[in-house]
């Protein structure tokens, strides 16, 4: 790209891997920009900091498209000033929009909805991160999270024997919840119909939802199983902008799948887990999925549907409202699934405004939650996720996402609303009814089935 | 008719027309040359999305104010931006009719009209102008591209109403200043942000074809 001695390596790297990034989508949205200002009032960021223009989507995308139009669009070469088109020449440039595309910008797609020019602006600023990334600049969480996902196999680090004891300790307390000894959380079973994808958070820090997971696949009659390996569905690829990350992580869990013969991967409750998985994945790792994969909403809806699993919405009977992840409702269209899930469950649900894909982020997009350097930064731009929250006058926030339990999480504290924050999958399996067991040969039940199938510790 | 002027209705306007033709060609071929992203995974969504309907919903949203929170919420500026577009095609259309259809404005009905249209868009372009000036969010996000293709087409719009008449009574000076301008934004407009709408079909076309695969487009809003 550039033999200018007076641009710094990375300047002149990031300068480089752009050309070979740009597709037709995101040329056309570089180009088309014609800065009428309509999507500044649909970022949460600008309605949380009134008067502050760099935090315009316009203005962020314009960070970026200098660059294009200065290296890559001739019109921006002949009289850049006039277009403003512009260079970077050193790291300390880098680190600047490092602090935009990272730090003041969720990629949560709100504001490529209200562009009249159809500019997707979220897909260029992720790839602005991957350019950073390429280079070594990102934020420390960042870095840390893709080294585990890159080198563990999940972004959390959780190494396999405490993955499988968690199993196990969850498999041995669904035993007694249920007093059935049978119940387990099965490893590494071949040709199951099901096999279940987990966020690495739920090990770690919410064992209870995997559990549940597993009460409503019992109680379903499922034929499943979860994988020793390769099992976390998240993907710091998609937030990191790094394809490569993205592509190989994907292939990690779809090769599982393969390997373990299963006729279906369902997805636990993750939005950029989902999309990643299901939407992403297959791209970036240019890879043919041979088998369905589906979000557990739809797997739990579908066994309410077939009557595989009964139940009863007066268990869960404090006002509950819904929050939309980004992920799911503006780039994946799962928006209505787990509506419809919620009312079958639930007694009082009341809808959030706006909502579906016009919903505001819960502020913890985009790998947000991992970049502790920006949290007043996103704190404050919670309020108009708070506003929102407050108006519903639930009790409850119901999310179909990780990150969106901990972004809520994080503004109901900052903001006192007194909330609390679930899955569908912790109301679903509340809300069970489970048919009193039939008498059995206690010869068969008299000893405890571990989570873990034998031989795969 | 001077030959001046008869010369800037003609000639100028055909060798400006043929260089724009020419630009947005290789534009159009510089643009297609980058390979379109794809999609390998199943569609998502629910079964009423499809690409198709992706597409038409995106390429029409530019006739669906209530599409968009942005411009339901802002309807005033919606609604400037639909007077100021059809200023410009009314301003585009008086191009080709004075040289090549006068006698259509012969009719008084048809120049009154011509001229509350073209009359709206000036007063929006001078709105637009003070907006662009005045609020900070527009300040920052503009280049001096924007500040001079919007004066450039306010002033194009001021001499267009003095033109739609197609009257030389008194005087060639707002004719010729009418089709003057319009040459020089022929050739300009392939550099400047007013191109956006060679772009607008594509960028249009790929958000609702992805849009639409992926179950968000058409949008349901309750």
């Amino acid at each position: 790209m550039s033999n200018d001695t007076a641009r710094s390596y990375k300047a002149d790297q990031v300068l480089d891997r752009m050309g070979q990034k740009l597709n037709r989508q995101m040329v056309g949205s570089l180009l088309a920009c014609v800065h009428c200002g309509m999507c500044t009032q649909s970022c949460h960021y600008v309605l949380a900091n009134p008067g502050d223009p760099t935090y315009a989507p316009a203005y962020k995308g314009d960070l970026i498209r200098k660059l294009f139009k200065r290296h890559f669009d001739w019109t921006g070469r002949v009289l850049p000033w006039w277009v403003k088109a512009g260079s970077v020449w050193t790291d300390e440039e880098l680190e600047e929009l490092k602090d935009t595309v990272f730090g003041k910008c969720t990629n949560c797609r709100r504001c490529s909805l209200n562009c009249p020019m159809g500019v997707d602006l979220a897909t260029f600023n992720r790839m602005a991160r991957g350019l950073l990334v390429s280079v070594g600049i990102m934020p420390e969480g960042v870095a840390v999270v893709s080294k585990d996902q890159w080198e563990i196999g999940n972004q959390m680090g959780v190494l396999k024997e405490d993955y499988i004891d968690t199993l196990d300790w969850m498999a041995e307390e669904l035993q007694d919840e249920l007093d059935d000894p049978t119940v387990a959380i099965p490893i590494d079973q071949f040709d199951c119909d099901v096999v279940y994808s987990i966020n690495p958070r739920e090990v770690k820090y919410d064992p209870r939802s995997i559990a549940d997971a597993a009460k409503i696949f019992h109680v379903a009659g499922e034929k499943w199983t979860m994988a020793s390996e390769g099992w976390d569905m998240t993907n710091f690829g998609l937030f990191s902008g790094d394809d490569a990350l993205g592509g190989s992580v994907a292939q990690r869990l779809y090769e599982k799948v393969i390997e373990l013969r299963g006729k279906q991967l369902v997805i636990s409750e993750c939005g950029h887990g989902y999309r990643s998985t299901r939407c992403e994945g297959p791209n970036w790792a240019k890879y043919n999925v041979p088998f369905v994969m589906e979000s557990s909403v739809f797997t739990m809806l579908r066994y309410i549907k077939e009557g595989r699993i009964k139940v009863d919405k007066s268990k869960n009977s404090r006002p509950v409202t819904y929050h939309d992840s980004c992920n799911m409702a503006r780039s994946c269209g799962m928006y209505e699934e787990p509506r419809e899930l919620l009312q079958l469950v639930c007694s009082d649900f009341r809808e959030m405004y706006p909502n579906r894909t016009e919903n505001y982020c819960c502020t913890g997009g985009g790998g947000a939650m991992s970049m502790s350097e920006y949290t007043p930064r996103r704190l404050k731009s919670g309020s108009i996720k708070a506003d929102q929250l407050k108006e519903t006058g639930a009790e409850i926030v119901v999310t179909s996402c990780h990150n969106c339990v901990d972004g809520l999480t994080d503004v109901i504290r900052h903001y006192e609303l007194g909330m609390e924050v679930t899955q569908l999958v912790n109301l679903v399996a509340n809300a069970l009814v489970i048919e009193p067991k039939e008498p059995e040969d206690d010869e068969e039940g008299s000893g405890r089935v571990r989570a873990s199938a034998e031989g795969h510790d | 008719m001077s030959e001046f002027l008869h010369f800037s209705e003609h000639t100028l306007q055909e060798v400006a027309l043929g260089f724009m033709a020419l630009v947005y060609t290789t534009r159009i071929v510089w643009f297609l040359a980058f390979k379109a992203g794809g999609e390998r995974q199943a569609s998502t969504g629910p079964a009423r999305t499809t690409p198709a309907k992706g597409i038409l919903y995106s390429w029409a949203n530019v006739a669906m104010p209530w599409a968009m929170e942005s411009t339901r919420r802002h309807y005033l500026i919606y609604a400037q931006f639909v007077a100021f577009h059809l200023g410009v095609t009314a301003a585009i259309g008086l191009s080709f009719v004075i040289p090549y259809a006068p006698g259509l404005l012969v009719s008084q009905a048809l120049v009154v009209v011509l001229q509350i249209i073209i009359g709206a868009a000036f007063l929006v372009g001078v709105l637009r102008f003070i907006r662009r000036v005045s609020d900070p969010y527009m300040r920052a996000i503009s280049s001096p591209d924007d500040y001079f293709s919007l004066v450039l087409l306010t002033v194009w719009f001021f001499f267009a109403l003095l033109a739609v008449p197609n009257q030389t009574s008194g005087g060639e000076w707002h004719l010729l200043a009418y089709f003057i301008l319009t040459a020089f934004f022929l050739v300009y407009v392939p550099f400047s942000k007013i191109s956006h709408y060679l772009y607008y079909p594509f960028t249009r076309y790929y958000l609702g074809k992805t849009m639409g695969y992926r179950g968000i487009y058409p949008v349901r809003r309750v």
